[in-house]
């Protein structure tokens, strides 16, 4: 006999609905009739409720078998949502009622679709009430509606066991994640085989985490232990520890999508991190995290540092004492020896008395360091000075021109705050026998997609004869001073600057090679000067002279040039004296900047014949 | 040939806004501009397929903005996001450094409403943008 009962109900209690299912199942159960009922079916159209609704739900135990039958379908909607999903499972139910199993499962909806199965391992509801049950989900799929967060063909098991307590509950679970992808962004996990497994008690103030136990595959290990207070969801304490990290796996998979914009975004990495924090208060408290023998290479081969070990603690209370070391590194092209760094980190800033970079056969040595975060922007400042470094190791390794002598300087107090980088004095460069100053050193956005730089640069007693063999200008011998006001990088290539080069004062050889001469006649236009005494200086390979004076304004990509002095149709660049005194004009009063540069460059490689 | 056509879409579009925006001067070329409107122009090789597939869409305030993240493999979803992220940062960018070019720092959201227009009324059939409503698709 199968009893069919459709109730149209429009209840808008759930408890109501079950209540009226119990009953009628009981009352049926129990009746007379019972023995000859295989079959119950409830069906309510349309259940209201406060917190959702449900709609097309039927109930149906089969009692034909020895053991019952239950099966669910229906429609389901929290308020909060505007999906409907749809629900089924079917159960079957050991006689006591103390274990069952539900298999064909499915929770459905335009975002979601999650074939499940369900096992009650244990229901004890006697004396203290003690459940086990386990959720296996197969090939679910999520996604919300921008697809930010996701998963695909994820299998997993969710165990979770309840016993009651004189307070509360005892609990124990384990998730194992078995296969599938899933993006949180800005994480991606291409597989599974990572698991958790944690226990604690439940009160109804505070989810008590004894210990919980977090695997990630391939990377490593982490445990951690805390508290939650249910009102609102605090974290009152979270102590964890992670001690062996492996570095290469953990990058792609945790660190690269946090590191996004930093200079670590594409990088490849190895070694082991261990890793120890603590919470209070939902505020981070104190960390401690040791690096050990790791390797670090940029993919651009901006840098890389090998063998770094150190040992960074931070603690909210107390300032702490933290070291950072590698063996060797490169940094742009430029070896780095081994490096010890000591600074002092307290709460959200960092000092250090000195730092030492070794650099190449000389140092970057910092000094007066400090940095602070504050609002999530950097301000420091520092002292810089270097030691003499190798100009013909360093252009080499920078692919410039092979330059002699070395290079040393002095910078002042160097700060930066809100993007902005400015200098306090002036910035001191011995370059080619010579010294180079900079001073009003303005940048902005050092590191930004539209850098910006200010400066006055003035170049005293440059050794011509260095410089001009160091870019093959052809050789020219003496002094030279120099002059950039005004000075306006953007995206590092100048906008604007009053520039002014001419032999600087006093007493020294000066001689000019003839392909200095021409060289340089075609920086101020067509040489007309040089061809008419061509012939005749043809028999000379260098001559003596006076002065060499050119210079540039340049203003909106065009650059007004000038020389030592002026005449009615041009200006002089070279004052020849003695015999054969040879006088090099310039004729063009503009040039655009570009072609400037491109005659520079033709010069400088060395192509150029005038003939 | 996607590079010639973002260059010309760049074009049309200085020049069409030129004229709505008659006193600002779209043509400016600083450092800085062309720096921005190189990355532009190679980013834009990895973006038009998701333009096209409408993973990708025209907000807008001159920005763009993932619209179906689905179109696109879970491992690739990440990356297209930071796609977007330093293609918006270029656009915000080249707004305002076309403003300064122009020394009025003030222009700037002017010129990024101009642009916004163009780069719609500029773009491929079949490519989805930002209107009063919502997105649609052209």
């Amino acid at each position: 006999m199968t009893i069919s009962y459709s109730i149209k109900l429009i209840l808008t209690d759930i408890k109501r609905f079950l209540v009226v299912s119990a009953l009628f199942f009981c009352a049926l159960l129990q009746s007379s009739a019972a023995n000859a009922i295989s079959e119950i079916s409830i069906s309510a159209e349309r259940i209201e409720h406060a917190q959702g609704a449900t709609k097309n739900t039927t109930l149906n135990l089969d009692l034909r078998d020895a053991l019952p039958k239950l099966s669910l379908r229906s429609g389901f909607k929290a308020k909060s949502s505007p999906d409907w999903f749809q629900l089924k499972f079917n159960c079957s139910l050991a006689s006591n009622l103390g274990s069952g199993r539900c298999s064909e499962g499915l929770i459905k909806s335009t975002h979601l679709e999650v074939p499940f199965s369900f096992e009650l391992d244990r229901l004890s509801l006697n004396g203290k009430p003690d459940i086990s049950a386990t959720l296996t989900l197969n090939n679910a799929n999520y996604s919300d509606e921008a697809g930010l967060h996701a998963t695909e063909k994820f299998n997993g098991k969710f165990k979770l066991a309840l016993q009651s307590m004189a307070r509360g509950w005892a609990w124990q679970s384990q998730v194992d994640w078995l296969s599938g992808e899933v993006f949180w962004q800005p994480f991606y996990v291409a597989e599974g085989g990572h698991q958790l497994q944690a226990s604690g008690t439940l009160n109804d103030i505070l989810l008590n985490i004894d210990v919980a136990r977090l695997q990630v595959k391939n990377v490593g290990g982490l445990d951690v232990s805390g508290q939650l207070r249910l009102s609102d969801y605090q974290l009152l304490s979270l102590n964890g520890s992670a001690p062996s990290l492996d570095l290469a796996a953990a990058y792609p998979l945790l660190l690269k999508p946090m590191l996004e914009k930093s200079a670590l975004s594409n990088i490849e990495v190895g070694g082991k991190a261990a890793l120890q924090f603590s919470i209070k208060n939902a505020e981070l408290k104190s960390f401690e995290l040791d690096l050990h023998h790791i390797d670090v290479a940029d993919i651009n081969q901006k840098f890389a540092f090998y063998n770094i070990n150190a040992s960074l603690p931070w603690s909210y209370d107390e300032p702490k004492e933290i070291m950072f070391s590698f063996d060797s590194g490169e940094l742009l092209n430029l070896p780095l020896a081994k490096t010890n760094i000591v600074a002092t980190v307290n709460r959200f800033s960092l000092t250090s008395n000195n730092i030492r970079l070794p650099i190449l056969d000389g140092a970057l040595s910092l000094s007066d360091v400090s940095a602070a975060r504050i609002a999530n922007q950097w301000y420091w400042h520092l002292r810089a000075k270097l030691e003499p470094i190798s100009m013909a190791d360093f252009s080499s390794r920078l692919s410039l021109p092979r330059m002699d002598g070395t290079a040393s300087a002095e910078i002042p107090l160097v700060t930066y705050a809100g993007g902005r980088l400015t200098t306090d004095g002036s910035l001191q460069l011995k370059v080619f026998n010579g010294a180079a100053t900079v001073s009003q050193l303005v940048m902005q956005n050092p590191l930004g997609t539209t850098p910006k730089l200010n400066a006055d640069i003035a170049l005293r007693n440059l050794d011509l004869g260095a410089l001009t063999r160091t870019f093959s200008f052809g050789a020219i011998e003496g002094k030279l001073d120099g002059d950039i006001k005004q000075l306006e990088l953007q995206n590092w290539k100048p906008v604007k600057f009053d520039a002014v080069i001419q032999s600087s004062a006093g007493r020294y050889p000066r001689k000019i090679s003839q392909r200095a001469v021409e060289n340089i006649s075609s920086l101020g236009g067509a040489g007309a000067a040089v061809a008419i005494q061509r012939s005749f200086l043809h028999f000379f390979e260098q001559f003596n002279y006076q002065a060499i004076g050119l210079s540039c304004k340049l203003r909106n990509d065009v650059c007004t040039m000038g020389g030592i002095a002026s005449t009615p149709g041009g200006y002089v660049i070279v004052k020849g004296s003695g015999i054969p005194a040879i006088t090099v004009m310039g004729y063009n009063q503009t040039v655009a900047w570009t072609d400037l540069l491109a005659r520079i460059k033709r010069v400088t490689t060395g192509n150029t014949i005038i003939k | 040939m996607k590079k010639i056509l973002f260059g010309l879409l760049v074009i049309a579009g200085l020049l069409s806004n030129q004229l709505a925006l008659a006193a600002a001067d779209l043509e400016l070329n600083t450092p800085a501009i062309s720096a921005l409107k190189g990355s532009m122009q190679q980013r834009h090789g990895q973006l038009a397929g998701f333009y096209a597939s409408g993973a990708v869409g025209l907000t807008r305030d001159g920005l763009i903005a993932v619209k179906e993240a689905s179109a696109v493999a879970l491992k690739d979803r990440q990356s297209l996001n930071s796609l977007v992220a330093s293609e918006n940062n270029d656009r915000n960018a080249l707004y305002k450094e076309i403003a300064i070019a122009n020394g009025h720092a003030e222009w700037e959201a002017e010129i990024r409403s101009t642009f916004a227009q163009r780069w719609v009324q500029k773009a491929q059939s079949g490519w989805w943008y930002q209107d009063a409503n919502g997105w649609a698709k052209r």
